[in-house]
């Protein structure tokens, strides 16, 4: 899996990673968050508290995007990663293409 | 029979007809090669002399132009003969030890000819239409969560709500929000698709693609009766009307997607 950074500044890419890291962090506590509302394991208190802190997580991390000029960046390696993603999955579901080259080996 | 050039060791085949007749179309070929037919047992292949390789290329506009003038000589082809069988891109015949190059393309006419000719019958008299089908999920999302009972509760729920309390229920909201847009996106999906059935021969879903500017929401390939294409241009036109979904609708092409063995 290769991920594009632009070596003529690896200080902003590497930044970039790191912060693409912790976003998917982020999606991931969320994620856990409303499953233990929805679970109704959390008090009333504890719901606010947790969302004050996710509050606070989400402005941090974007304050930094936008101090450090991130925010392409970060956008980039997200849509570099969803690709790959994409492209995994579609082979999975949709072998056709070893179909192609199988019918084109049977002509010759 | 013919002896154009036995001296090269590959035929590029455009495409399968049904002929008694050997023709030759002219210089319409790949960088000018010259298109005729080899003949045998009432079917044909059309063809140009190449060397054995693929045709392969680094730049882009050079593929372009080799696709496009693919296309054409099936084009030229197809009304010369009426059905054809298209081939794909670089569909190549090579000498082997088992004969020479024409010998091959005759062999395989003649030992497959029941399945070259089960595969013409399939598609004659029709052509390709692409059906793509997207659309706008803001726009859907607005109409979704206006209706969604579920969305809705949530939504009374955050009035007055401080804001560490309101922003959990806007996370929960928006996951409600996730799985009834996946919901509609099948059901319109499963609409759509039974909808086009009624108007089409056969469809062939292909994959959907993505980084589009709006989200595809089905890919099809459609198989359709030459005389039988306003049908699906009028239910297209009917889905098109629809607020937030956009029909891009292409064609006739030659059925490429509905040639291959199943």
């Amino acid at each position: 899996m290769a991920i594009e950074i632009d070596e003529g500044n690896l200080k902003q890419g590497l930044l970039g990673l790191v912060i693409t890291l912790v976003e998917i962090i982020q999606d991931a506590l969320r994620h856990q968050a409303v499953r233990r509302m929805e679970g109704g394991s959390l008090t009333e208190a504890e719901m606010e508290r947790l969302g004050e802190a996710l509050i606070e997580l989400d402005s941090a991390v974007a304050q930094i995007k936008e101090e450090m000029g991130l925010v392409e960046t970060v956008k980039n390696i997200r849509g570099g990663l969803d690709g790959v993603v994409n492209e995994l999955i579609d082979d999975f579901i949709n072998p056709q293409k070893l179909f192609a080259a199988a019918d084109r080996e049977r002509l010759n | 029979m013919n002896n154009h050039n036995e001296h090269k060791h590959g035929r590029y085949v455009y495409c399968v007809a049904e002929s008694v007749e050997t023709i030759n179309l002219g210089a319409i070929g790949l960088d000018g090669n010259e298109v005729y037919s080899v003949l045998a047992d009432g079917l044909c292949a059309v063809v140009h002399d190449c060397s054995a390789e693929a045709y392969a290329s680094e730049d882009e506009q050079t593929l372009h132009r080799w696709v496009i003038n693919h296309q054409d000589v099936v084009k030229a082809a197809s009304e010369r003969f009426g059905t054809v069988l298209p081939m794909r891109f670089d569909t190549i015949v090579q000498d082997t030890e088992k004969g020479s190059v024409n010998d091959n393309i005759r062999r395989w006419l003649t030992e497959d000819g029941g399945s070259l000719r089960s595969r013409l019958d399939r598609i004659r008299g029709k052509e390709e239409y692409g059906v793509q089908i997207s659309w706008d999920p803001k726009r859907i999302a607005e109409t979704v969560s206006s209706t969604d009972p579920e969305i809705k509760q949530v939504e009374e729920e955050i009035r007055g709500k401080s804001k560490g309390l309101s922003y959990m229920y806007r996370l929960r909201q928006d996951k409600l929000l996730k799985s009834a847009m996946e919901k509609e996106a099948e059901d319109r999906f499963k609409d759509f698709y039974h909808r086009i059935e009624g108007c089409v021969d056969e469809i062939k879903v292909e994959r959907t693609k993505t980084g589009e500017e709006r989200p595809m929401l089905a890919n099809l390939s459609c198989l359709v009766l030459r005389e039988q294409s306003a049908y699906l241009a009028k239910e297209l036109e009917k889905i098109n009307s629809m607020s937030g979904f956009f029909v891009r609708f292409t064609g006739p092409w030659p059925p490429y997607s509905f040639v291959g063995v199943e």
